[in-house]
C-alpha cells in the first residue's frame, strides 16, 4: 500500500513540476556556488549537508560536508575543490564570535573512494565583542591576478575582505582584513569585464512568506573596494543596488551565486526563504544572470507560452515555409472614410483558415516578416519528464493550436515534422543570455552522440534558420520571444 | 617577506622549525640568526637533520619577532651542494659596517663540511655569497670573536673544536689552527665565544656521561684561544632527551640572555627543534649561574598579544598537552583539573588597555567557570568567565563540549602597568590555549558643558547628539513596524517623554553614522528591544531654505524638526545613507531642534543623518551646539 501512495505522489509532483523552480527536493538555506564535479552540480547549505544533481534541474540531498554552520561556498582551484564556511557566530546560540574555515576535498562525490574533506582550518573570527560576526563566506578567484578573496559577515557589523592562498586555503600571511561593507550578510564576491562586484542579501530572514530578503550589488575597479551601487553611494554606507527580489510566487532571495555556463550564457543561484508553490520552504533558485551596462540583473524563469520567436539578427519570425494567406477585407479608401461610421474589430486570421492548404509531412522552416499568422505562432511547453540543464527543463516548440514540432535534422538544419513524439531532437534547451535575449538550442542531434551542447538555431541569412555552433559575439544565435 | 611571527613565550618561532640560535645585537635591535629544520623531502634521510635555508629574525623587546624571510639558501651558495641540507649552525656578526654571515655547508665536491661566507650592508641582508668557502677550515658550527684591540678569531667544531685568527677581510684564517686546549672528555661540538670584563669565554653543548645528550657548557682563559679553564654546566641536559642543544649568549639592554633549542614542536623527533630564551646571570667572580628551562621564557608581554597561557611560570594542580598530536606547531594548552586549580604567567602590561575585554580559547566537557586575576589565585578579579559548552534554552541549542572556543568577558577591574596574571578554575575541569585582551573601538566621546559648537562632518553627517537611554520595548522582528503600528508607538512615546526620567548623554559620534546599539550597551543596557530619544541643536547663521533631511536608520524611525514630523522611515529596513529624505525644509536663522525616535528589535541599532541641498550637496553651514 505504501509503495502505490509514493508512486501517486510522485505523479502528481511531475504534474506539479511543470510551474516549480526546480524538481526534487531543492530545499537548502545559503546554498554554495554551483560547483561541477566529474558531470553532476553540487552546492552545499546552512547547517551541513547540500544537494546533488545529475542534469542542473532535478535537485536532491545527498551532499556531504561536515562542520555545520552557516552558508558555505565552494569553488574548484586546479583539481581540489575548497570549501569554506563559518562555525558558530551568526548569533545562533547567542554568540557572535564567529570562525571562517577552510578545507579541501578531491572530489564533492560522496561516494567516491576520493572523498575526504581535509582537515578545516581557520582563516579569520570575531570574538562576539567587536562590530564583526566571522560567518557567511564566500570565495573569488580574481582571474587577473590569480589571488584568492574572501568576504564574509553579517548585519552584526562589517562585511570584511581577507586574503587566503589558493595553493593551501589559509589565510596570506601578514594580510589585514578589511572592511567593505555594511547592513548585509550572505555577501559573494565575483569579477567580470573590468569590475569587482560584492553582492550582499539585505533584509530579514527565516521568517518564512514575511521573509524580506533581497540580493543588492555593489562595484569596484579594486578588488578591496570601495564598493559603490549605481547612485555611487558607498556599500560600507548600506549602498546597493537591487538583483533580485520577491516574485514569481517566491519571496526572500539571498546568498548569491553565479555559473558561468557559456560565452554569455550565465545564471546566480540563490535560495528563495519561501516558494509559495511548496509550503512555503526555503529552496533552491537557479536563474538567468544578465548584464546591464556592467550592472548584474536576475533574469525570469523561462516557463513557455505561445510566442513569435524573433531573430536577433535581423528581427524576422521563424515560420513553417508555406504560402503566405491573404486576409479577406472590406478597403476603405483613406479619403473617403466617414469618421462617423462605427469601426469594427478585426479577426486574427484563424489556423483554420489555413491549416488544410499546408503539406501534411515535414515543413520547411524560414524567417520573415512577422504578420502574427498561424505559421508564425509558436507554443512552447515544458516537457517535465525529459530532464532538464542548469536552471531549466527542456521544451517543446509547436505550431500553435498544432502538433506541429519543431525538429532537428541530422544534416544540421532545422525542420517541422507533423506531430511531437518526444525525441531528443524535438526537445529543445533554451537559456537566456547575459544581453537579454535567448539561445535555443536541440537537446540531441540525430547520429551525434551524447547532448548536443555545441549546436543552436541560428540565423544563417535573414531569411534561412539553420543549426550552427552557437556564437555570443553574432546575433545570428540569437532570439526573442515576443508575445504580440 | 617580512611578518611578525613570535611571542614572547618560549618557544619564541611558532610558525617554523628553529634551531642553533645565535643571537647578536646590531644597531640596538637583537637579530636571531638561526638554523632553520624542516621536515625532509622524498628522498632524504627522514630521521636526520634536514635544512636548507636561513632565515633572520629581528626584535626590539624579545617578544615581538619579525621574520625577514630567506637571507641564504642552498641553491645560491656556489661551492655548495645545492641539494646538500646540511646548512647547519651559523653566526653573523659586524665589522666596519659590513655584516659577515658565517654557514657551514656540504661542499660540492668532496665529504663533510666547509664554512662559506655571505656579505651585507645590512643585518637583514640582502647577502652576497663568497664564491668559495674560507681556506683551511673542515668543519660546522662557526663562530666568530672580536676583540676589543681590533683582532678577530674564528672558533668551529666537526672533530675537536679549534680556533684560528682572521685576517681583517673576515674571509680568510691569518696563522695557524689552533686546537682548544683544556676543555673536558665528552663529545662537544658549537662553540660560542665572547669576551666579559676582560676574559674570554667558550661556551659549548657537551655530553657529560656516557649515552648522555648535551649539555651547555662552558671554560675560560685569558688568551682568546686558549688554553682553557673548564668552569661546568650552564644548561642541564633536555629533560626529554632531545639530543642536541645549541647555544649563543648576548647582553640586551643590560641583561644577559641565554639562546638555546628544544624540541617542544616536535615531540617525538628531535631534529626539528625550536628556539628558546632564558635570562642569563654572572657571578661577581664571573662564573655563570646555572640556568633552568622555563615554559614562560623571557620579556614582558603587552596585554594585548595573545598570551600562551600553557607556558606558565608557575602552576598548581595543571596538565598540559598538545592541542593537535598530529601538527605540534599548533602548540599547547593547559587543563586547569578541578576548582582551585591555577596558571600563573608572569609580566602582562596592561599600560596598552583604555577600554578593555578579555578573549579567551577554551574547551571544557562540562559547564564551569574561569576566572584570571591579579598577582595570585586569591588576587583581585580581572575578568570572570562563565563557560556553558551545553545550553538548554533557545531555538539552537548546541553541546559544545569538546570544542575549542573564543569567548569574551568583560573586565571588573583594569590592572595598572606590568603584573602577573593567574587563570583560576572556579568548577569543573577546563583547558585554556590562550588569553589576551583586546581595547573596545572608541564609538563616542562625551561632551562636557562648557564644549564648544562643532560642524556636521565634511559629508555634512551630524554627529553631537543628545541621546537618552534606552527605552525597553517588546519588539522581536522588524516586521513589526507598519505605518499604523509605528504612528501609535510614536506618538505614545512622545506624550510620555516629558515624564520620562532616563538619562541623557551629549556625545561625539566617532563615526559618520551613531552606533545606537553601542550607546545602548555602554549606558543603558538594552541593546535589543529598544527605543532610542535623540535630539541635536543646530545653529544657523541665516535660514537656509530648500534642504532636505536625509536619514538612514536601524530600524524604523521618525523625524521631527521644531516640533514638525518631517520623515518617517518605516517597515523593516536598514541603516542606509540617504534612504529616506523629508520634503523642502527651512533651517531657520538661530536655532532649530532636530528630534528622532528611532525604534530596533534585533540588529545593531544606529542612524546616520544629514541635510542635503537642492543639487543633493551636504549643507555643513550650520553648527551643533549644547543645550
Amino acid at each position: 500500500m505504501k509503495h502505490i501512495v509514493y508512486c501517486l505522489l510522485s505523479v502528481v509532483c511531475c504534474q506539479l513540476s511543470i510551474c516549480k523552480a526546480q524538481v526534487g527536493a531543492p530545499y537548502i538555506h545559503d546554498p554554495s556556488t554551483i560547483a561541477e564535479c566529474e558531470g553532476k552540480y553540487y552546492t552545499f547549505g546552512t547547517g551541513g549537508g547540500g544537494l546533488i544533481s545529475e542534469d542542473g534541474w532535478s535537485w536532491h540531498s545527498g551532499a556531504e560536508r561536515p562542520g555545520g554552520g552557516a552558508a558555505p561556498d565552494v569553488m574548484k582551484i586546479s583539481e581540489r575543490y575548497l570549501c569554506v564556511y563559518g562555525a558558530t557566530g551568526g548569533g545562533l546560540g547567542g554568540g557572535h564570535n564567529g570562525r571562517i574555515l577552510t578545507m579541501w576535498n578531491k572530489t564533492l562525490d560522496p561516494k567516491s573512494p576520493d572523498f575526504k574533506w581535509s582537515k578545516a582550518i581557520e582563516v579569520a573570527s570575531s570574538d562576539g565583542m567587536e562590530d564583526q560576526d566571522a560567518i557567511d563566506p564566500s570565495l573569488l578567484l580574481d582571474p587577473t591576478t590569480g589571488r584568492l578573496w574572501c568576504s564574509y559577515g553579517t548585519y552584526f557589523g562589517t562585511i570584511r575582505l581577507i586574503e587566503l592562498d589558493p595553493k593551501t586555503g589559509e589565510r596570506v600571511k601578514g594580510n589585514v582584513e578589511k572592511d567593505i561593507a555594511i547592513d548585509c550578510e550572505a555577501t559573494d564576491l565575483l569579477y567580470r569585464n573590468g569590475w569587482y562586484y560584492l553582492l550582499g542579501t539585505h533584509g530579514t530572514c527565516c521568517d518564512g512568506v514575511n521573509s524580506t530578503y533581497n540580493i543588492v550589488v555593489g562595484r569596484a575597479k579594486n578588488v578591496e573596494g570601495p564598493y559603490f551601487d549605481n547612485v555611487g553611494r558607498d556599500m560600507f554606507h548600506g549602498g546597493g543596488k537591487m538583483v533580485i527580489a520577491a516574485g514569481d510566487r517566491k519571496a526572500g532571495p539571498g546568498h548569491f551565486g553565479r555559473t558561468i555556463i557559456d560565452e554569455g550564457v550565465e545564471v546566480m543561484s540563490c535560495h528563495f526563504e519561501a516558494d509559495f508553490d511548496l509550503s512555503g520552504r526555503s529552496t533552491l533558485g537557479i536563474l538567468p544572470l544578465l548584464w546591464k551596462n556592467d550592472w548584474p540583473v536576475a533574469g525570469e524563469r523561462f516557463k513557455g507560452g505561445t510566442f513569435e520567436i524573433e531573430s536577433e539578427r535581423r528581427g524576422y519570425s521563424l515560420e513553417l515555409a508555406v504560402d503566405f494567406v491573404r486576409m479577406e477585407q472590406e478597403r476603405q479608401r483613406f479619403w473617403q472614410i466617414d469618421p462617423n461610421e462605427p469601426v469594427k474589430v478585426l479577426p486574427n486570421q484563424k489556423l483554420e483558415d489555413v491549416v488544410e492548404n499546408w503539406p501534411k509531412g515535414e515543413i520547411p522552416v524560414r524567417c520573415s516578416d512577422y504578420m502574427f499568422r498561424p505559421w508564425q505562432r509558436w507554443t512552447i511547453t515544458p516537457v517535465p519528464e525529459a530532464g532538464g540543464y542548469l536552471g531549466g527543463p527542456y521544451f517543446r516548440i509547436v505550431i500553435e493550436g498544432t502538433e506541429r514540432a519543431l525538429t532537428a535534422t541530422a544534416n544540421l538544419e532545422v525542420t517541422t515534422t507533423p506531430s511531437f513524439t518526444g525525441t531528443p531532437e524535438q526537445l529543445w534547451r533554451i537559456e537566456q543570455l547575459t544581453d537579454g535575449t535567448y539561445r535555443i538550442m536541440p537537446k540531441a542531434i540525430p547520429g551525434q552522440e551524447g547532448l548536443n551542447t555545441r549546436f543552436v538555431l541560428y540565423s544563417i541569412a535573414d531569411s534561412t534558420p539553420t543549426l550552427a555552433p552557437y556564437d555570443f559575439n553574432i546575433d545570428n544565435s540569437k532570439w526573442n520571444f515576443r508575445s504580440h | 617577506m617580512t611578518a611578525t611571527v613570535g611571542q614572547a613565550q618560549n618557544p619564541v618561532i611558532r610558525d617554523l622549525f628553529t634551531a642553533d640560535p645565535t643571537a647578536r645585537v646590531f644597531n640596538g635591535k637583537v637579530y636571531l640568526y638561526p638554523s632553520h629544520d624542516i621536515m625532509p623531502p622524498e628522498g632524504q634521510r627522514q630521521d636526520w637533520f634536514c635544512m636548507e635555508d636561513y632565515h633572520v629574525f629581528s626584535s626590539v623587546n624579545l617578544t615581538d619577532w619579525t621574520d625577514h624571510g630567506v637571507i641564504v639558501s642552498q641553491e645560491k651558495v656556489p661551492w655548495g651542494k645545492p641539494d646538500g641540507y646540511s646548512m647547519w649552525a651559523p653566526d653573523c656578526v659586524e665589522k666596519d659596517g659590513k655584516y659577515y654571515f658565517y654557514f657551514p655547508n656540504g661542499p660540492k665536491s668532496g665529504r663533510g663540511f666547509a664554512i662559506g661566507v655571505a656579505v651585507a650592508n645590512s643585518p637583514e641582508g640582502p647577502f652576497t655569497l663568497e664564491p668559495e668557502p674560507i681556506k683551511g677550515v673542515m668543519g660546522i658550527d662557526p663562530c666568530v670573536l672580536l676583540d676589543d684591540d681590533g683582532q678577530q678569531y674564528i672558533y668551529w667544531a666537526g672533530g675537536p673544536m679549534r680556533g684560528a685568527r682572521l685576517k681583517g677581510n673576515m674571509k680568510e684564517l691569518d696563522g695557524p689552527v689552533t686546537m682548544m686546549e683544556g676543555l673536558p672528555d665528552g663529545f662537544k661540538e658549537g662553540p660560542f665565544a665572547f669576551k666579559r670584563n676582560g676574559l674570554y669565554y667558550l661556551t659549548f653543548p657537551w655530553v657529560r656521561q656516557e649515552k648522555g645528550t648535551e649539555t651547555l657548557a662552558y671554560a675560560t682563559s685569558n688568551s682568546p684561544l686558549g688554553p682553557w679553564d673548564f668552569k661546568g654546566i650552564i644548561m642541564a641536559e633536555h629533560a626529554n632527551r632531545c639530543w642536541t642543544n645549541h647555544h649563543s649568549l648576548v647582553e640586551y639592554k643590560g641583561q644577559w640572555y641565554l639562546f638555546y633549542h628544544t624540541n617542544f614542536f616536535s615531540p617525538k623527533d628531535d631534529k626539528r627543534r625550536s628556539v628558546c630564551i632564558e635570562k642569563l646571570f654572572f657571578n661577581a667572580d664571573g662564573t655563570i649561574q646555572e640556568v633552568k628551562q622555563t615554559m614562560r621564557g623571557v620579556g614582558i608581554n603587552q596585554a594585548t598579544e595573545r598570551i600562551e597561557i600553557d607556558r606558565y611560570s608557575s602552576a598548581n594542580d595543571v596538565q598540559t598537552a598538545y592541542i593537535d598530536t598530529t601538527n605540534t606547531l599548533r602548540g599547547a594548552c593547559v587543563t586547569l583539573l578541578q576548582k582551585g586549580s591555577w596558571v600563573k604567567y608572569d609580566g602582562v602590561d596592561f599600560s596598552c588597555i583604555t577600554d578593555g575585554y578579555l578573549v579567551i580559547n577554551v574547551m571544557a566537557s562540562e559547564n564551569t567557570q574561569l576566572c584570571v586575576r591579579e598577582n595570585s589565585a586569591k588576587g583581585k578579579v580581572i575578568a570572570k568567565i562563565p563557560v556553558t559548552v551545553k545550553s538548554e534554552q533557545g531555538a539552537f541549542r548546541r553541546d559544545m563540549s569538546g570544542q575549542w572556543l573564543t569567548l569574551t568577558a568583560p573586565l571588573d577591574f583594569t590592572p595598572k602597568g606590568i603584573t602577573d596574571l593567574v587563570v583560576t578554575c572556579e568548577g569543573e575541569t577546563v583547558s585554556v590555549d590562550w588569553v589576551r585582551f583586546k581595547n573596545r573601538p572608541k564609538y563616542f566621546t562625551e561632551v562636557g558643558k562648557s564644549a564648544s559648537s562643532v560642524q556636521p562632518d565634511n559629508q555634512g553627517f551630524i554627529r553631537r547628539w543628545r541621546l537618552m537611554e534606552p527605552i525597553a520595548v517588546d519588539v522581536r522582528s522588524n516586521i513589526i513596524f507598519t505605518n499604523s503600528w509605528l504612528r501609535e508607538k510614536f506618538s505614545e512615546e512622545l506624550a510620555r517623554l516629558p515624564k520620562q526620567k532616563g538619562k541623557w548623554y551629549t556625545l561625539d559620534s566617532e563615526n559618520y553614522n551613531v552606533k545606537l546599539f553601542r550607546f545602548a550597551e555602554k549606558y543603558g543596557k538594552q541593546t535589543y528591544g529598544s527605543f532610542f530619544w535623540c535630539e541635536t541643536i543646530i545653529e544657523c547663521p541665516e535660514d537656509i531654505e530648500n534642504v532636505r533631511l536625509a536619514c538612514g536608520s536601524n530600524g524604523a524611525s521618525m523625524w521631527w524638526l521644531n516640533g514638525e514630523e518631517v520623515l518617517l522611515l518605516e517597515g523593516d529596513r536598514r541603516m542606509v545613507e540617504d534612504d529616506g529624505m523629508s520634503q523642502r525644509l527651512t533651517l531657520k536663522k538661530g536655532r532649530n531642534v532636530l528630534r528622532a525616535a528611532v525604534i530596533n528589535g534585533p540588529g545593531l541599532s544606529d542612524m546616520c543623518v544629514r541635510f542635503l541641498d537642492e543639487k543633493g550637496l551636504p549643507v555643513t553651514s550650520f553648527t551643533l551646539v549644547n543645550k
